[in-house]
C-alpha cells in the first residue's frame, strides 16, 4: 500500500501551531499554554513514531522536488523520533520548572520554535533546506540563550554561540555553491548517488572541507568549543535540548552526507585526527570541573568529538548510535543535574577509594583485551567479519572497560566489589556489541561500509589506538600521579581547558564590560 | 619579628590583622548543601540596629535590609499596615534622623529610596578605566579555583588535598594565563612573588593599597563581600574548626587573594589612584545610616507591628483548649513553623489528642554514622557539637553489602566520568537513559527504601540512659500522664532532584530529616531498664505507654511510622493513631496547596517528587512567630502555618533552667532561619541563593548561577517567591513566651549575645500572659503593656 506522506514531516507543523499561541501569552502563568505546548511536543513524538512505522512498513519516501526535499528512511525517521521524544521530556519538563517565570510563555513558544527546525533538519533531503533549519536554529536558540537578558555572561555566552554557529552556516553555503558547482545538484539523494559513482571533482572536495567545517564548528570542536561550554546561562531545559538535540545536528550532516565525505579521504583522516584529538582534550577537561553542567558540558565536547571520530573511521552506523546513546545519557543528566548534591555526598559515604595500582593496572588492561577477544569472536562467529576500524573502535572502548575492571582489581578492593565490577564490565562490554550489531543492521544498508583500509586509515586507526591506551592508562593510574605537586601546573592549564576560550573572549571582546540594556 | 616591611610598624601590624579577622567576623558561614541549616546572614552585625546594618551593607554590598517602598506602600493601602503601626513604630524609633511627624512618614513612603551604591574596588574603578571586566575576570578565575579547592567529590582531579588555601591559590594563580590573557601582564609573576603567607600578603597589599586602620576593616569587608559564596564557606570552615576547639585561616586566605589582585590591578591601572582614596577615605568614616535607611527601617517596623497586631488578635480570639487528663494519643512535633497546620488537624480530629512542640533533634546532639557509611554526620543543632555517637543497627554483613552496592556504584559512576571510559560507558548505557527519562517524566520511580533502625554505639550506663530520657522528657514538659500511645515525630521533606533538599529537612538536625533522632530517643525511652530508673529522677511514664517514632514528611503532609518495637497490645492504639493522621493529613494538603501556585491537595505529593518541580513546599516561608507556652493556650488558633511552636510551661520549670535553654537554643536558631528567609528575601542579590533554573552544582557543596563565578548561598529565589510576589513576608520574628517578666529578663541579662538580638531589634519580644500577649519587651526599659485588645 503506497503512503501519501510520512507523519513526522508535519510534526514541525504541529510545534509552530502552537509555538505561535504563545506569541498571545508571552508573560507569566499562562493559562493553558504550558499543558498544551507538552501535548503539542507529545503530538509531534507520536506521529514521529508513526512515520517511523511507515518507513519501517514502506521502505524509504521523499517528498519534494529540487532543493526543498524532506526524506523519510531509517536514518531519518530515527533521528526524527528522537529529536521528538527530547522535545517531550524537554517540554514536559518545563512546563512545572518554568512556573512562575517572568517570561514563561515566550519561553515555551521559543522551545517548540527552536524544536520545530530541528525536526525539519533531520528529515531534510535536500542542503539548502538543511542550511534553512541550521540558521533558523541559530536564531531561535539565541533567543534562549538570552533568556535572561540582563545577565552579561548570558549576553557573552549569545554572542559567542551566534559567531561559530552561523560561521558554520556560511561554510555550509559554500559547501552548497561547491556542490552544486560540481554536480548541479544540492539534495541528498543526487549527491550520494554521484559520489558513489566515483572520485570526487575539485569543486566537491571543496564541499566535502567545508562540510567537514561546518560540522565541527556546530559539534563545538576544538579549537572553537567555547561556546558549548558556557551556555548554561538558560534554564536546564534548554542545556538539555542543545546537548541532547541541537549540538549533535552537525554530526547528522555528515551521516546524511556520508558517501560524499567518505569519497574524500584527506576528510576522513580530518575527521579521525579533529574527533580523536577533541574526543581527549574535552575527555581530559571534564575531570577538572567541579560544576556538574559545567563537567556534562565538557564531556560534550569529547562525545562530539569521538562521534566525529566514529564518521571519520566510516563507522556511520555507529556514530549515529553514538549520537542516539549520547542523547538520551545528556537529557537524563542535564535534567537531573539537581541531584548532585546528594550524589557527590553519597560518593563520600562507603569510605575511601581502592587504588588500583600499576600491577592491578596491567592485570586489568590484560583482562579487559581477553574479555576484548572473547566477546569480538564470539560475535564475529555470530553475525560476521568486522572492518578494522570497527575493531580498533572496539579497543579504544575496551580501554575504557579495563578502567572500570582496575577499580575492582585494586589491592584494598574486597573480592566482592571485585565480582561486582568485572559483572558490570563484561555486561558493558556485551551491551556495547549487542547495540553496534542493532545499528548495524538498522542502519547499516543507508550508509556507505567503512572505507578499505589503505596505509593512511591504518596509520590514523594506530594513532587513534595508542592516544586513547595512553590516555586510559594514565586515567587508570590517575590517583597515582594526580596530585603529585609536578601536575600541579598541568591541572591548571587543563581546568582552564587550555585557555583556546580565554584567548577567544580575547578576540571577541568578551572580558569586555557589558553595558546593561 | 618576622616580618621585614620597614614601612609597616608593630603597632600598624596588630591593627590590620585585627581588621581583617573582624572582617572575617563579620561573614556568616554557609553550610554546604549536603546538610545545610538556615544561618543569619546578618550574625556579623547583631550589634548594629537595622538602618546601621543597612547601611553598613550598602558600602560593602550595595545592599540594604528592608523591602522597596513600594511594597511598603501598597501594605499601607491595602490597610495590612495601619496609620497606628506607622505612628507606633515611629514613635518608638530612636533615630535622631527620623521624619518629624506620621504625614511626612507616609509620604515618604510613597517615594522609592535612592538604590544603595557599594563603595567600588580597585577592580571596579580598572573596569570603568578600561573598559575590561576586572570583577567578573576575578569573579571567574577565583571561582573556577575554588570550585576545585572545596570540590568534595564531583570533579575527579581535585587539587592535592591538604594544602592550605592560600598556598594552594598561589600554585594556581602563578600559572593560570587567564588573568594575563585578559590583560592584566605579569600577574602570574606578581603572585609568585607575593609574599608566601596570607597575613603577609595582607599587609603587604594593604600597604601598597594605602589601607589605614581605620578604613581596613571596611575595605576588607568589601572585598570578602565580593567573593559571595565562597567567603561563606570559608567562614563555614572557621566555624566547624572552631566548634573543635581549633582555627582555620581559609577565609583570611581569600582575603589575602582578593588585596593580592587589588594590588595587582592598582598597579596595572595607576590612574584609579585618586578615586580609589576616595573610596578607602569613604570607607574610614563611620558607619551611619541615611535619613532613608531610617525611613525603610521604621516602615518595616511598622509591617512588623501590623503583624503582631494581627497575631495579638488571633491569640486573645483564641479559645483556651483544655487538656484531657490523660490523653489517647500524645505527638511530638519539631517546633517547625510547618508542623503548626499539621498538628492544628491532628488535635481537630479526636479532644483527646494532644500535641507537643520540641525542637526536632528531640535533645540527642547525635554524630550518626549512616548504614554504608564511615561518615560521621552531626544530626543536632549547628550551635552545639555531637555529644553522643550513633549508627545504623543492622547486622554487620548487612552494612557490607549496602558498603559493597555503594562501591560499585561508585565505581560505575568513575567509569561514567573518566576519559575514555566516558565513551565506553556511553556506548554501553546511552541508550537505557531513554528508559530512565521516560520514568522521570511520569514520576513513575517511587524511592521509599527504609532504612535500619538506629542505635546508639555508645555504651550508656543505666543511670546515663535514664538521665538522658528524663533530661529529655522535662524538656518537652511530659512528666507524668503520658498518653497509652507517644508519637515522636521528625520531619523532612521528599522532595528529589533538588539541590537544596537539605535547606526543607529539619534544621535542628543539622539539615537531615528527624528520622534518626525519633528513632533514638523512642527506643531509648521504651528499653525496659531506663523506663525502670525513670521515676527516681521524678518522672513517671506509665507502664502502658509506649513511644513510636515516625516521620512527617513536609512536602507531601504524610507521616510514616518506624516499626521499631513490636507493640502487639497497642496495635489498636497506633491504627487509630494512623487513621486520624491520614485525615489531618488530608486538611493540611489542603491548607498548603492554597498556598502553593498550581497545587491540588489530591497530588500534592505528586508534585513535590516530580523532578521538574522548582517549588516542592515552601518550607519555613512565612515564617513570623515564636510561641513558648502550653499548647492549650494556642490550639484554639489559626496560626496559618507561621509560628513555631514549643511547648512550655513555666509554672513546672525549676529556676526557669527550660526557659533559658529555650531562648538560648530554639529561639536562636529560629532567628537564624527567621533572618535567613528575610535576607534571602529582601537582597536576594546578596543573600540568596539565586534562579534555580540556572543553577549549576558547584563541588558537591553550593550551588553557582550559569557557568561559574561565585558561590550563591541562602534560599533560591523560587524558595521565598511565586513569580508575582514573595511567598515569604519578610518580618523579624516575634518571640512570645508565657513566662514570669522578671524570669525573662534574667535570661536576657545572663546572655548578653542573646539580649543583643533583641535590643538591636533582629527579634521581638512579647511575654504572655495565659496565651494573651500582654507586654512588648522595649530595649532598655524592659517590658511594657502591650496594648493590644485583649477583647475575643
Amino acid at each position: 500500500m503506497p503512503i501519501t506522506l510520512p507523519l513526522s514531516f508535519l510534526a514541525p507543523l504541529v510545534l509552530l501551531a502552537v509555538a505561535a499561541l504563545a506569541l498571545a501569552r508571552p508573560g507569566r502563568r499562562p493559562g493553558a499554554l504550558p499543558r498544551l505546548s507538552e501535548t503539542a511536543a507529545l503530538a509531534a513524538l507520536a506521529m514521529a513514531g508513526l512515520g517511523l512505522l511507515q518507513v519501517i512498513a514502506t521502505g524509504p519516501v521523499t517528498r519534494g522536488a529540487g532543493a526543498l526535499v524532506l526524506g523519510a528512511d531509517a536514518v531519518s525517521a530515527t533521528l526524527a523520533l528522537l529529536v521528538a521524544f527530547i522535545g517531550w521530556v524537554v517540554m514536559r519538563y518545563a512546563r512545572n520548572y518554568l512556573d512562575g517565570e517572568a517570561r514563561e510563555g515566550t519561553f515555551h513558544g521559543l522551545m517548540l520554535a527552536t524544536l520545530a527546525p530541528v525536526l525539519l533538519l533531520v528529515q531534510a533531503g535536500s542542503l539548502p533546506l538543511m542550511i534553512l533549519a541550521f540558521a533558523t536554529i541559530g536564531v531561535l536558540l539565541r533567543q534562549l540563550l538570552l533568556f535572561y537578558p540582563d545577565r552579561p555572561e548570558a549576553r557573552r555566552a549569545a554572542t559567542k554561540f551566534s559567531l561559530v554557529w552561523h560561521a558554520g552556516d556560511v561554510a555550509l553555503a559554500l559547501a552548497a555553491v561547491l556542490l552544486w558547482a560540481a554536480w548541479g545538484a544540492t539534495d541528498i539523494a543526487t549527491v550520494t548517488t554521484m559520489a558513489r559513482e566515483g572520485a570526487l571533482p575539485a569543486a566537491a572536495h571543496g564541499a566535502v572541507a567545508a562540510l567537514v567545517l561546518a560540522a565541527a564548528l556546530k559539534t563545538a570542536a576544538f579549537p572553537l568549543h567555547g561556546w558549548l561550554t558556557e551556555v548554561m546561562e538558560a534554564p536546564t531545559p534548554v542545556s538539555a535540548l542543545l546537548h541532547a538535540g541541537i549540538v549533535n545536528a552537525g554530526g547528522v550532516l555528515l551521516i546524511r552526507m556520508a558517501d560524499a565525505v567518505q569519497a574524500s579521504p584527506g576528510a576522513m583522516a580530518a575527521l579521525v585526527m579533529l574527533g580523536g584529538l577533541t574526543a581527549l582534550f574535552g575527555a581530559v577537561v571534564m575531570l577538572a570541573q567541579s560544576g556538574v553542567k559545567t563537567a556534562l558540558a565538557w564531556s560534550t565536547v569529547a562525545q562530539m568529538g569521538f562521534m566525529l571520530l566514529q564518521c571519520g573511521l566510516g563507522l556511520w552506523a555507529l556514530a549515529l548510535l553514538h549520537i542516539v546513546a549520547h542523547s538520551l545519557y545528556k537529557a537524563h543528566a542535564f535534567l537531573s543535574s539537581g541531584g548532585a548534591v546528594k550524589a557527590v555526598a553519597s560518593i563520600r559515604r562507603p569510605g575511601p577509594v581502592a587504588v588500583p595500582n600499576l600491577s592491578a593496572v596491567a592485570r586489568a588492561f590484560a583482562l579487559a583485551l581477553l574479555l576484548y577477544g572473547v566477546v569480538a569472536t564470539g560475535f564475529i562467529a555470530l553475525v560476521g567479519a568486522k572492518s578494522p576500524q570497527a575493531l580498533a573502535l572496539g579497543a579504544m572502548l575496551i580501554f575504557g572497560v579495563a578502567y572500570l575492571i582496575a577499580q575492582g582489581l585494586a589491592d584494598a578492593a574486597p573480592a566482592d566489589l571485585t565480582r561486582r565490577t568485572a559483572k558490570a564490565s563484561f555486561a558493558a562490554a556485551i551491551a556495547y556489541f549487542v547495540f553496534q550489531q542493532v545499528a548495524n543492521a538498522a542502519w547499516g544498508p543507508m550508509l556507505p561500509d567503512a572505507p578499505v583500509a589503505g596505509p593512511l586509515e591504518w596509520a590514523l586507526i594506530v594513532l587513534a589506538v595508542l592516544s586513547f591506551g595512553t590516555v586510559a592508562v594514565a586515567q587508570a593510574l590517575f590517583p597515582l600521579w594526580a596530585h603529585h605537586p609536578a601536575t600541579t601546573g598541568l591541572r591548571v592549564h587543563v581546568a582552564n581547558g587550555l585557555y583556546l576560550n580565554a584567548l577567544l573572549d580575547r578576540l571577541i571582546g568578551g572580558f569586555k564590560t557589558t553595558k546593561t540594556n | 619579628m618576622f616580618l621585614k616591611h620597614s614601612q609597616i610598624a608593630p603597632a600598624r601590624i596588630s591593627g590590620l590583622l585585627d581588621a581583617a579577622e573582624a572582617a572575617c567576623r563579620a561573614i556568616p558561614p554557609a553550610f554546604p548543601l549536603e546538610a545545610t541549616v538556615a544561618v543569619n546572614p546578618v550574625l556579623g552585625h547583631v550589634g548594629d540596629d537595622l538602618a546601621t546594618a543597612s547601611a553598613r551593607l550598602a558600602r560593602v554590598a550595595g545592599v540594604v535590609l528592608t523591602r522597596k517602598r513600594a511594597e511598603y506602600a501598597a501594605a499601607m493601602a491595602a490597610g495590612r499596615i495601619t496609620d497606628e503601626d506607622l505612628a507606633d513604630a515611629l514613635f518608638c524609633s530612636t533615630s535622631p534622623m527620623k521624619p518629624i511627624d506620621l504625614g511626612t512618614l507616609k509620604a515618604k513612603a510613597q517615594a522609592d529610596a535612592p538604590a544603595p551604591q557599594a563603595l567600588p574596588t580597585v577592580a571596579d574603578l580598572a573596569a570603568q578605566a578600561t573598559g575590561t571586566d576586572w570583577p567578573e575576570i576575578i569573579a571567574r578565575t577565583f571561582g573556577l579555583w575554588a570550585a576545585g579547592q572545596f570540590d568534595r567529590g564531583q570533579a575527579l582531579w581535585t587539587p592535592a588535598p591538604g594544602q592550605n588555601a592560600y598556598t594552594a591559590w598561589q600554585g594556581w594563580a602563578s600559572r593560570d594565563l587567564t588573568p594575563e590573557i585578559a590583560g592584566l601582564k605579569g600577574f602570574c609573576a606578581h603572585v609568585a612573588g607575593a609574599p608566601d603567607l596570607a597575613e603577609r600578603a595582607i599587609l603587604r597589599a594593604s600597604e601598597h593599597l594605602g589601607l589605614h586602620d581605620d578604613a581596613a576593616q571596611s575595605v576588607y569587608h568589601r572585598l570578602l563581600m565580593d567573593l559571595g559564596g565562597w567567603a561563606q564557606h570559608g567562614r563555614w570552615l572557621l566555624w566547624q574548626a572552631e566548634l573543635d576547639g581549633e582555627t582555620d585561616n581559609t577565609l583570611a586566605a581569600m582575603l589575602a587573594i582578593r588585596l593580592v589582585w587589588e594590588e595587582a590591578l592598582l598597579a596595572h591601572v595607576p590612574g584609579v589612584a585618586k578615586a580609589w582614596a576616595e573610596a578607602v577615605g569613604q570607607h574610614a568614616a563611620p558607619v551611619a545610616p541615611s535619613p532613608d535607611m531610617v525611613i525603610d527601617a521604621i516602615l518595616q517596623d511598622a509591617a512588623d507591628r501590623a503583624h503582631q497586631r494581627r497575631l495579638a488578635a488571633t491569640l486573645a480570639s483564641a479559645q483556651p483548649v483544655a487538656g484531657a487528663d490523660r490523653p489517647a494519643l500524645q505527638a511530638a512535633f519539631c517546633i517547625d513553623v510547618r508542623s503548626e497546620v499539621f498538628r492544628r488537624a491532628l488535635e481537630a480530629q479526636d479532644p483527646g489528642i494532644a500535641t507537643i512542640g520540641f525542637a526536632g533533634f528531640f535533645g540527642l546532639a547525635l554524630g550518626h554514622r549512616n548504614h554504608g557509611s564511615d561518615v560521621v554526620e552531626a544530626h543536632l543543632p549547628v550551635l552545639l557539637k555531637p555529644a553522643l555517637n550513633s549508627c545504623a543497627a543492622a547486622p554487620e554483613k548487612a552494612d557490607f553489602e549496602a558498603r559493597i552496592a555503594a562501591r560499585a556504584t561508585r565505581a560505575w559512576g568513575r567509569f561514567r566520568q573518566a576519559a575514555v571510559s566516558s565513551f565506553a560507558f556511553v556506548e554501553a548505557a546511552g541508550p537505557m537513559y531513554g528508559a530512565k527519562l521516560v520514568a522521570d517524566s511520569l514520576g513513575l520511580k517511587k524511592n521509599k527504601a527504609t532504612s535500619p533502625a538506629p542505635k546508639l554505639s555508645d555504651e550508656l550506663s543505666v543511670e546515663a540512659r535514664a538521665q538522658l530520657a528524663a533530661a529529655i522528657l522535662t524538656g518537652m514538659g511530659i512528666t507524668k500522664g503520658h498518653a497509652p500511645l507517644v508519637l515522636l515525630l521528625g520531619h523532612g521533606s521528599g522532595v528529589v532532584n533538588n539541590p537544596h533538599e537539605s535547606a526543607y529537612h529539619c534544621g535542628a538536625c543539622g539539615g537531615h530529616t528527624g528520622e534518626v533522632s525519633a528513632r533514638l530517643l523512642a527506643a531509648l525511652l521504651n528499653d525496659p531498664a531506663t523506663r525502670a530508673a525513670l521515676p527516681a529522677h521524678g518522672i513517671d511514664v506509665p507502664a502502658d505507654t509506649l513511644f513510636l517514632a515516625g516521620l512527617h514528611d513536609t512536602a507531601s503532609d504524610e507521616i510514616a511510622l518506624y516499626p521499631d518495637h513490636a507493640a502487639p497490645e497497642h496495635a489498636e492504639a497506633v491504627k487509630q493513631a494512623k487513621a486520624w493522621m491520614s485525615r489531618a493529613g488530608r486538611i493540611a494538603r489542603t491548607e498548603r496547596a492554597a498556598r502553593l501556585p498550581g497545587a491540588q491537595a489530591a497530588t500534592l505529593a505528586e508534585r513535590a517528587t516530580g523532578w521538574a518541580e522548582p517549588r516542592p513546599e515552601w518550607g519555613l516561608a512565612g515564617c513570623a512567630a515564636f510561641i513558648a507556652a502550653p499548647r492549650g493556650q494556642s490550639a484554639g488558633a489559626d496560626l496559618g502555618g507561621r509560628a513555631f511552636l514549643h511547648s512550655y510551661d513555666w509554672t513546672t520549670d525549676q529556676g526557669f533552667a527550660t526557659l533559658e535553654t529555650i531562648l538560648t537554643a530554639p529561639v536562636v536558631v529560629a532567628s537564624w532561619i527567621s533572618l535567613q528567609y528575610y535576607g534571602s528575601t529582601v537582597a536576594p542579590q546578596v543573600f540568596g541563593g539565586g534562579n534555580k533554573l540556572i543553577h549549576n552544582v558547584t563541588g558537591g557543596i553550593g550551588v553557582v548561577e550559569g557557568n561559574g563565578g561565585r558561590l550563591r548561598t541562602g534560599l533560591p529565589w523560587q524558595a521565598v517567591h511565586d513569580g508575582e510576589k514573595a511567598a515569604h513576608e519578610p518580618l523579624r520574628l516575634s518571640v512570645l513566651v508565657e513566662a514570669p517578666e522578671e524570669a525573662i529578663l534574667g535570661v536576657l541579662k545572663k546572655h548578653p549575645d542573646l539580649a543583643k538580638l533583641f535590643d538591636n531589634g533582629w527579634l521581638h519580644l512579647f511575654a504572655l500572659k495565659d496565651g494573651k500577649m500582654t507586654a512588648r519587651y522595649r530595649p532598655g526599659s524592659g517590658f511594657e503593656a502591650a496594648g493590644f485588645a485583649q477583647a475575643a
